[in-house]
């Protein structure tokens, strides 16, 4: 089954990881700051050594978006961010794993303070015929 | 000049017996797939230049078996394999006393192999096609909608847990053979049913998983004629598979089983799951693919959805039930009791699952509970039911299909 994990954020400044521009995160006490990330990098080489991590892309700052809206039958182009909203889409992976239960043990792994983690079932073209 | 498709299917047929025979000198099958594949290739550039060898078998098992002893003779494998593998090898080929072991015993054994407990389902399914199979981690990375780069990694992980478990290349002790048997039985119809659940005409793939799992199922009821339970797993397969054709729009919509036209059902198919069915269910002991095959067999004889023998379902599906109980077979027997008696009858089954929150969350109880509301009349409640599982279904052309369902009826 196929998950997609957002991370939505904001980082400021922009940049990855996320949580080194976070201040919610950069107040967390060093050992428990190395003790998330040591559990991230851990769950992302198991995930990888499992075959299980399909991708995982980190994405650019939000005010470097480009928006289309339609308008008056075309295209209108604006400048990013796509909204006003506290967090923008940082970055995302995509995982295959058995279960939706691994799935969630996955995103919950991913959570840190000061972000937010989506964890989204993906759809594919199969189906069953009863 | 050889046909690429010559040399494919020469491979395709060979590989696990090249494999078997290099496993029976050497255990540890990272190697052997390795010492198989270099035969392979070597194959495609002498065979292309030379044209087929009189006994491809031979020529790929003395090839790789070359191979191998160069990998194992060296450094390399010398430090990271144990004593016990190492020590085999200067063994000829012939010296065990079964070295004449038929086609259908090295697939046994090598498929006992791919699905050791100490793997998961996945992990047996996707080491099953690579060894038994014989298909590429392309190809199976292909069926399987993920990069060859994930499929890699799966496979090669899967092959270093076999050694770490001290897995090989034999029959289990008779205390753990049917249990092993079992397993591998269950990796081929979860492999059939993952197949048939991706086919559809839009999305033609690269590997046939279900005609792969069929191939290997029929191998293994080959090995053992005797197996209720395999010869129950192969009818349903077939019986299943009869239905391709008709299971797909070509654009690629799904067909539900009630408005499918048989028309275009595989008669042969068909013809050979009941006629498998008819051999084993006078055995006695009858099993879940035995039951199911059973439904399926009822389903392939009857003209249309309506003149089907739901009673027969019925009685079947509580069978089944009983000897294998869980949620999805609960769910189809709703289906056949809101047919056989009525749509009331079926929706207390529904009901009761409602009650566990995973079967909450699962799109098929609210399909299902959605039709059988449809059929008591119960409109607005049914379009909610469609909408709750299009909303939970993570199957495009199934979500198409509900919601279809929902819009055609009056809304809450």
């Amino acid at each position: 089954m196929k998950y997609v994990i957002m991370i939505h954020s904001n980082p400021q400044p922009w940049g990855h990881p996320t949580g080194d521009y976070l201040p919610e995160f950069q107040a967390l006490p060093a050992e428990e700051r190395e003790r998330l990330t040591g559990d991230f990098e851990r769950t992302l080489t198991e995930m990888q050594e499992r075959g299980e991590l399909v991708m995982g892309e980190a994405l650019g700052d939000p005010t470097t978006a480009r928006l289309y809206r339609w308008e008056d039958g075309r295209p209108l182009a604006t400048d990013g961010p796509y909204s006003e909203s506290k967090e923008h889409l940082a970055g995302f992976f995509v995982i295959d794993v058995e279960s939706l239960e691994r799935a969630e043990e996955i995103g919950a792994v991913f959570a840190g303070p000061g972000e937010t983690v989506e964890l989204r079932p993906m759809m594919w073209p199969g189906g069953d015929d009863q | 000049m050889l046909d690429a498709r010559v040399l494919e299917d020469v491979w395709r047929r060979e590989s696990a017996h090249v494999l078997a025979a290099l496993l029976r000198r050497h255990g540890d099958l990272a190697d052997c797939e390795d010492a198989a594949q270099e035969a392979a290739l070597a194959a495609s550039v002498q065979w292309e230049r030379d044209g087929l060898p009189q006994n491809p078998r031979a020529w790929l098992i003395r090839v790789a078996s070359r191979r191998l002893v160069d990998t194992v003779r060296s450094g390399r494998a010398r430090e990271e394999r144990e004593a016990t593998h190492t020590d085999r090898m200067d063994m000829p080929a012939n010296a065990d006393g079964d070295a004449r072991r038929t086609d259908a015993d090295d697939t046994l054994r090598l498929l006992v192999l791919c699905c050791h407990p100490a793997l998961s389902r996945a992990s047996q399914v996707a080491l099953t096609l690579r060894s038994v199979a014989g298909l590429s981690a392309s190809q199976i990375a292909a069926a399987y909608l993920v990069p060859e780069r994930t499929m890699a990694q799966r496979l090669s992980r899967a092959r270093a847990t076999l050694r770490a478990a001290g897995a090989r290349f034999e029959l289990p002790p008779p205390a753990e053979a049917a249990s092993r048997l079992a397993a591998a039985l269950d990796v081929c119809h979860l492999m059939f049913n993952e197949g048939y659940v991706r086919s559809s005409g839009e999305h033609l793939l690269d590997a046939d998983l279900a005609g792969e799992a069929i191939r290997l199922t029929r191998q293994l009821h080959r090995a053992v004629p005797e197996h209720d339970e395999v010869t129950g797993a192969l009818a349903l397969m077939l019986l299943t598979h009869a239905r391709a054709p008709a299971r797909t729009t070509p654009t690629g919509d799904l067909v539900p089983l009630a408005e499918q036209d048989r028309r275009t059902w595989d008669a042969t198919q068909i013809a050979e799951g009941v006629r498998l069915l008819e051999e084993v269910l006078p055995r006695g002991h009858v099993g879940r693919f035995q039951l199911q095959a059973a439904i399926a067999a009822v389903h392939a004889e009857s003209p249309t959805w309506e003149e089907t023998d739901w009673a027969q379902i019925s009685v079947l599906y509580a069978m089944l039930d009983a000897v294998a109980p869980s949620p999805a077979v609960t769910l189809n027997r709703a289906v056949a009791v809101g047919m056989a008696v009525g749509p009331a009858e079926g929706l207390a089954l529904v009901d009761d699952l409602l009650t566990d929150p995973a079967m909450q969350r699962h799109h098929r109880t609210h399909a299902v509970r959605a039709h059988l509301l449809e059929s008591a009349g119960e409109l607005a409640g049914a379009h909610a039911a469609y909408q709750r599982a299009a909303a939970l279904t993570a199957s495009l052309p199934e979500q198409r299909y509900l919601n279809r369902r929902a819009a055609r009826l009056p809304r809450s």
